[in-house]
Parts: C-alpha cells; sequence; structure tokens
C-alpha cells in the first residue's frame, strides 16, 4: 500500500506536463484511428496513468479514459468521501465514482460514441472490469500498449528530474547509515526513514546481509546479523517516478572496504552514461578501461503500466528508446560479489536526440 | 506443522471436496491474499499467479525479474519462475494441463488475458471456495495473528511519541515505518488524518503540520508473517477540548458496544447496528451512513480488509475463527474525522479482544 507522501506539486510535474503528454496520446490515437484510449491503475500498475496525471492511488483501483477531446475521466471505486482528497492530488481530470466503474466507463464511451477503444496492456486489466465496460457499450476494445509505448519512450526534463531527484534521495539515505551496524534492521529500519522523510511516496528496502553466502537480495527480518560484506537496495517512488539504488557495503574496521568503494566509484561513472541503445557497448568499454570484471548487468525502465520493468541485460540487448532506466550491474573484486544500481537519464543532448 | 503446511492442507482438503483439480491463483501487493494463501509470498511488485495441483505442489510465476529473485531467497517449498508474459505463459502452461477442473480466483482481479479464455481453459469461479477459507481462520492462523498484535500495539506507542506541533504528517510515518521495518512488519497499512472540522476521512500523508488543537487520526496495520492486525486511534495535540472528549465518549461508547456483540451466530448486520444504535442515541445518525463513512469495521488476515463487512445491509453470520476489527469511524458534525478501533478474535464466548493499546483520546505536548 502506499503510505507515504502524495501530493500534487505543480513546480515538479504540472499540468502543463502532463498536458502535453495527454496531446501527444491524442496525436497517437488519431493517427491509429482510436476514438478513445483507456488505461488502468492500482498502486502495482500505476505508470501509465500516472504518466497522464501525475496521480497513483494509494488503495483500490481505477482507469483513466482518454477521449479525443475535453478532460481526461478519472473513474474509480474510491467512494465520493475522498473526492476532495482526489481532486487535490489528481487535479487535470474529471473524477467519476462508481462501485462499477467498468459499467460507467462503458456508458461514457456508448455515450461519446466512442467505438474503436484502446487499452494500455488489456490482458492485464481486471476482466471483470473489461467485462463491465463491454456490457455496458458496443466498442471494439484493442491492445493499446505499443502506441502507449511510443508515447512514453520519449524522455522530459520533468521526468527526469523527478528520476534524479528519487536517486538524489536514496543516495543521501544511504550516505547517513552507520557501516558498524550489526543487524539487518540497523540498516533497512534507517534507509526507509531517511527516503520517507525526505518525502517519498514509496519506498522497498531489501537487503543481502552476506553477500559471499547468498548474493540476491530480499526482505529478511530486521534481527538478522550483517556480514563482513552486504548489499542493499532501495527502491524509491517520488511524485511517481520510480527509481533503484543498490550498494555494496563493507562493515566498518573490515576488510572489504577498498574492494567496495572501488566498484562504488565504478557504478558513479557507468551513471552518467545515456540510456540508449548501444549502452552494452559502453559499459564494456567502462569496464576495460577500469580494469573491472563485469558478470553481468540489466536495465530496468518504465513499461506500460509497470513503474520498472526488465528492459535489456547483458543477455539480450537493448532495442528500445528509454526515457530513463535503473542499471544494475554485478562484479567480483577477489573474493567479492558486488552489486550496485544507478539511474541512467539522458543528458540534454541525448533528450533532444530522443525526442 | 508450518503455516502454510497447515493452509496447503485446507486447500487440498477444499479442492478434492469441490473435486478441483487445479487451482489458478491471482495477486499482486493491491490484492495479495489468494495468492499468499498458497504460496506464503508477500508480492510488492508487479503481479503473480500460483498453480496449485490437489497433491499440494505449487508453481508460482510472477512477472517481475527482481521478485522472482527475491520469492526464490524468501521462499522453501514453492517452485519459484520469472515469466516475461504472464497472463500468456500461465495461460498456456494451463493449456497444457489438458482436460481437468481449473479453479480460479479472485474473480475480481483474474486478468482479462485469461477470463477471456475461460471456456477454452475450463475455468471456474474458485473464489467462494478461497473465501471460506481466508475468512474463517484455521487456529494456527489466529495465533499468528494474536503474536502479530503486540506491533500494532507498539506501532501506535512510536505514532504517538512522533506527533508533535510543527511536525509534517509524512515524517510521523517515517518514524513508523522504519520500526516496523526493524521489527519484522513486513508491510503496513496506514493513512492519516490531520486538523479539525475541515477533515472529513483519513488518507496518505498530504505534507500537512501538526498544530494546536488538531485531531490526528490513524489506522495502522501491520503484516507480520502475512497476517494484517489493525489499530484505530485518535490523538490531540494539545489538551482535547470538551467537544473532543465529548464527541470521543460517543466513539468509545459505540465500539465497546460493537465488540459486546460479537459472538458465533449473529450477522455483521448485528454488530454494525450495536455501534451505529449509539450513535442515533446522540442524534448523529446522520453520520452513520456512507455519505460519512465506509464500514464499522471488517475482517483482517492475509488481507488487511476482508469480508465480512460489517455494515446494517451485511447479513453474513459472524462465525468462530474469524479475525475483525470493530471501528465506528466517522465524521463527528463538532470535531471532524475521528477513529477508534480494536482487532479481535470471534471465541465461541464471544470478542478476544487482541490490541491493548489503551482507548482513550490522547493528549500529545506541543513541544
Amino acid at each position: 500500500m502506499r503510505r507515504g507522501l502524495i501530493k500534487w506539486r505543480e513546480d515538479e510535474l504540472s499540468a502543463g506536463d502532463v498536458g502535453e503528454r495527454i496531446a501527444r496520446l491524442r496525436g497517437a490515437m488519431k493517427t491509429a484511428g482510436l476514438d478513445a484510449v483507456i488505461a488502468y491503475t492500482t498502486l502495482v500498475r500505476p505508470a501509465a496513468v500516472n504518466y497522464f496525471t501525475g496521480f497513483t492511488p494509494y488503495w483500490s483501483d481505477g482507469v483513466l479514459l482518454v477521449l479525443a477531446e475535453g478532460r481526461p475521466l478519472f473513474v474509480t471505486a474510491l467512494s465520493k468521501r475522498v473526492g476532495n482528497w482526489l481532486g487535490s492530488v489528481n487535479p487535470t481530470c474529471d473524477i467519476l465514482h462508481s462501485p462499477k466503474p467498468g459499467r460507467l466507463i462503458g456508458e461514457t464511451l456508448r455515450a461519446a460514441g466512442a467505438l474503436k477503444v484502446g487499452a494500455v496492456e488489456a490482458d492485464m486489466m481486471p476482466g471483470a472490469l473489461i467485462g463491465d465496460m463491454l456490457a455496458a457499450s458496443s466498442v471494439a476494445l484493442s491492445d493499446a500498449t505499443g502506441l502507449f509505448a511510443a508515447v512514453r519512450a520519449v524522455p522530459t526534463s520533468a521526468e527526469t528530474a523527478l528520476a534524479q531527484k528519487a536517486d538524489a534521495i536514496a543516495s543521501t539515505a544511504f550516505a547517513g547509515l552507520d557501516l558498524s551496524a550489526a543487524c539487518v534492521g540497523d540498516i533497512t529500519g534507517p534507509l526507509e526513514r531517511a527516503v520517507r522523510l525526505a518525502g517519498a511516496e514509496e519506498c522497498y528496502v531489501a537487503i543481502a546481509p552476506d553477500l559471499r553466502r547468498e548474493s540476491r537480495l530480499a526482505r529478511i527480518d530486521g534481527r538478522e546479523a550483517l556480514g563482513d560484506l552486504f548489499a542493499a537496495r532501495v527502491s524509491v517512488a517520488y511524485n511517481g517516478v520510480w527509481t533503484r539504488r543498490t550498494e555494496t557495503l563493507a562493515h566498518s574496521g573490515g576488510r572489504d572496504g577498498a574492494a567496495a568503494a572501488r566498484f562504488a566509484e565504478f557504478a558513479d561513472r557507468l551513471a552518467g552514461l545515456d540510456p540508449s541503445i548501444d549502452l552494452g557497448a559502453r559499459i564494456a568499454a567502462e569496464a576495460g578501461r577500469s580494469d573491472m570484471a563485469v558478470e553481468d548487468w540489466s536495465i530496468e525502465a518504465p513499461f506500460a503500466t509497470r513503474p520498472l520493468k526488465l528492459a535489456a541485460s547483458s543477455q539480450a540487448p537493448l532495442v528500445e528508446q528509454l526515457p530513463y532506466g535503473v542499471l544494475t550491474l554485478r562484479a567480483r573484486i577477489g573474493d567479492a560479489p558486488m552489486v550496485a544500481s544507478r539511474v541512467l537519464t539522458h543528458s540534454e543532448a541525448g533528450m533532444e536526440a530522443a525526442a | 506443522m508450518s503455516l502454510l503446511e497447515t493452509r496447503r492442507k485446507r486447500l487440498m482438503e477444499a479442492m478434492k471436496a469441490e473435486n478441483i483439480d487445479l487451482l489458478l491463483l491471482h495477486g499482486s501487493a493491491w490484492r495479495n491474499d489468494y495468492l499468499r494463501y498458497a504460496t506464503d509470498f508477500g508480492i510488492l511488485e508487479g503481479e503473480g499467479l500460483a498453480l496449485v495441483g490437489r497433491d499440494g505442489e505449487v508453481t508460482l510465476y510472477l512477472d517481475d525479474a527482481l521478485e522472482a529473485e527475491r520469492a526464490g531467497v524468501e521462499l522453501g517449498g514453492v517452485r519459484t519462475e520469472h515469466v516475461g508474459d504472464l497472463v500468456g505463459d500461465v495461460g498456456r502452461i494451463v493449456e497444457r494441463h489438458g482436460n481437468r477442473r481449473v479453479g480460479a480466483g479472485p474473480a475480481a482481479h483474474l486478468p482479462y488475458g485469461l477470463s477471456r479464455r475461460s471456456e477454452e481453459l475450463r475455468l471456474s469461479d474458485a473464489t467462494a471456495l478461497l473465501d471460506r477459507l481466508l475468512i474463517v481462520k484455521a487456529e494456527d492462523e489466529l495465533n499468528a495473528i494474536r503474536s502479530a498484535a503486540h506491533l500494532a500495539d507498539e506501532g501506535y506507542d512510536v505514532f504517538r511519541r512522533a506527533a508533535i506541533a510543527g511536525r509534517e504528517d509524512f515524517s510521523m510515518i517515517a518514524e513508523i515505518e522504519a520500526f516496523f521495518r526493524a521489527n519484522g512488519a513486513d508491510d503496513n497499512f496506514m493513512i492519516i488524518g490531520v486538523g479539525g472540522p475541515e477533515v472529513r476521512g483519513m488518507a496518505p500523508p498530504m505534507g500537512k503540520r501538526l498544530k494546536e488543537g488538531d485531531l490526528v487520526t490513524t489506522e495502522l496495520t501491520p503484516c507480520v508473517d502475512g497476517y494484517f492486525v489493525q489499530i484505530c486511534r485518535t490523538l490531540v495535540v494539545g489538551e482535547p477540548s470538551e467537544a473532543q472528549l465529548r464527541a470521543f465518549g460517543v466513539y468509545h461508547e459505540a465500539m465497546v458496544a460493537g465488540i459486546d456483540a460479537v459472538r458465533p451466530g449473529v450477522t455483521a448486520a448485528d454488530v454494525a447496528r450495536a455501534e451505529n444504535d449509539v450513535f442515533r442515541r446522540y442524534g448523529l445518525g446522520d453520520y452513520v451512513t456512507s455519505e460519512y463513512t465506509r464500514v464499522r469495521g471488517h475482517g483482517i488476515g492475509l488481507f488487511l480488509d476482508t469480508r465480512p463487512q460489517i455494515l446494517e445491509e451485511v447479513d453474513m453470520v459472524i462465525e468462530e475463527g474469524m479475525s475483525l476489527i470493530v471501528h465506528p469511524n466517522t465524521y463527528h458534525p463538532e470535531v471532524g474525522y475521528m477513529v477508534l478501533g480494536d482487532s479481535l478474535i470471534v471465541g465461541a464466548d464471544g470478542a478476544e479482544v487482541l490490541t491493548k493499546t489503551e482507548r482513550r483520546l490522547f493528549a500529545v505536548a506541543q513541544h
């Protein structure tokens, strides 16, 4: 559930920003011959609706309906009692409440004379909701995931700044850790506190308490002991934009401090790369210059309704433009496994080229 | 026998009784109780589908690579696979099971990519089968809920100490979440309200600063080993006014009446009516309607808000082995939104109240 700070911040993502995105969507709709596009949202799949509204539900679900003209409609099962709150955090839409959102969307489509409707990730939407919509209308439903992806791939300065802000929140949280910590909770608790105090909407912390024993990260009981070398990952949602930062951390006074610091410096250098198609080659080049044996890498990026999804890896090259990405690297220095994640955003030149 | 083994045994018995060969269960962080019942995975990102055989074998399919990695560490006895196309890949696996009876649920959340193929995949609705298991719990599950309740109480103590005039609402949440993460609660649902008569409900924090005289309401719902326990309390920044104390008296009386009404054989409506009658006696009957409040309590368990909803129109019978929260939370026209609620287990003789935090309108220092 979302329980962090959720508010409309016009200085970070303005009504004009989301309006420009809606305009690009309508351009794509016109080209594709669609009368309307719908996108579903929950706290798990908020990315498409958030892209067009800046809004993420803390609870329940909803559907954004974009017709060829007029303000977008947000239809939700959330009751009218939270209508004021919804209006304050989702001010660019008209908000409609219904215990049966699918039926209300169907009725709205019918009233608007819409016949061809695209749904972002249609197959992942709740079948009951789609069933209600189709029963109340006579639309032809198609999948609009590809159409949305083309609109979504264009990097924007607002999103880039939000991704950088989210990453800065995570970076500051890591910088405040006491590395003489004895237990998992001494790391996960302070990380979560710091991220939320900085105004994050959500925070997930995962940890590998003893990297030499297990290099996969998970949610581990706070009372478990830490090894000499451990790793933590903080996934941060800030104003609807998700990033991750992973750090390999050496217990203070232990033997791994120098190796962990060297790997962090390498990861920081890679954070300067654009998330562009030739990413794999540029990681390899940087690894060569730094004499670093990268065993594996992957990059996640927003995809359809998902805030972050695997987009490419050392085994599967990047084939699509990304608005921004989270690069995760795994390497080994001596007998010490290392893992780090960094946010990659487009430079101004990269953004111009991508646009 | 572990909790998961207990649940699996019940699941297999229910499948046999219903003559279901294979169960297909969906889950995400929004609604994960069906999936967690069979797999014990507390999913955070993406979505999952589990296939449960009548022999108890379970395979968990996840569409998020990091979640699949995490499941590999956190789960024992459950085969986990990362799939790129969740409904496509799992649909093909169900196809390969041939001419078997496949139960699927929950119906409200099953992805369209599967539900539109219901006939072809021989899917029948198994929502009711799972609901029965989720609502009336095994003794091991009730023990897990009992042992989780202390964290709700301790969490409220942290919340109360964090409530200081001048502080922003989200910073209080930061303290709570850090406390829960460090003390074994892997999830928490909470909403908050800050202010006076202008506040008509709770929501995520909006950046409000606490000031003297504010009512601060919260539902805290920590999750331990998958089971949610909830507590609702209200505090005042500074000394409570006479109006606030008078209003609180109504909520307290209503909650006690609701809890006293809980016993096997009554309906959810009976419990709601016991709460609402108190409001009506004080001339506050308008404020127990859907215009001002959602429910007067609800079930708790592997999801934080399960059936039965405690409402006067819900005739579901209360049974021994259910776990509930009774909370007459609503708007009060004089002082604003106020909450008070305790989690309980339905025993043979009535309610076993789990949360032990004092039932009073707390006053916290201004500085």
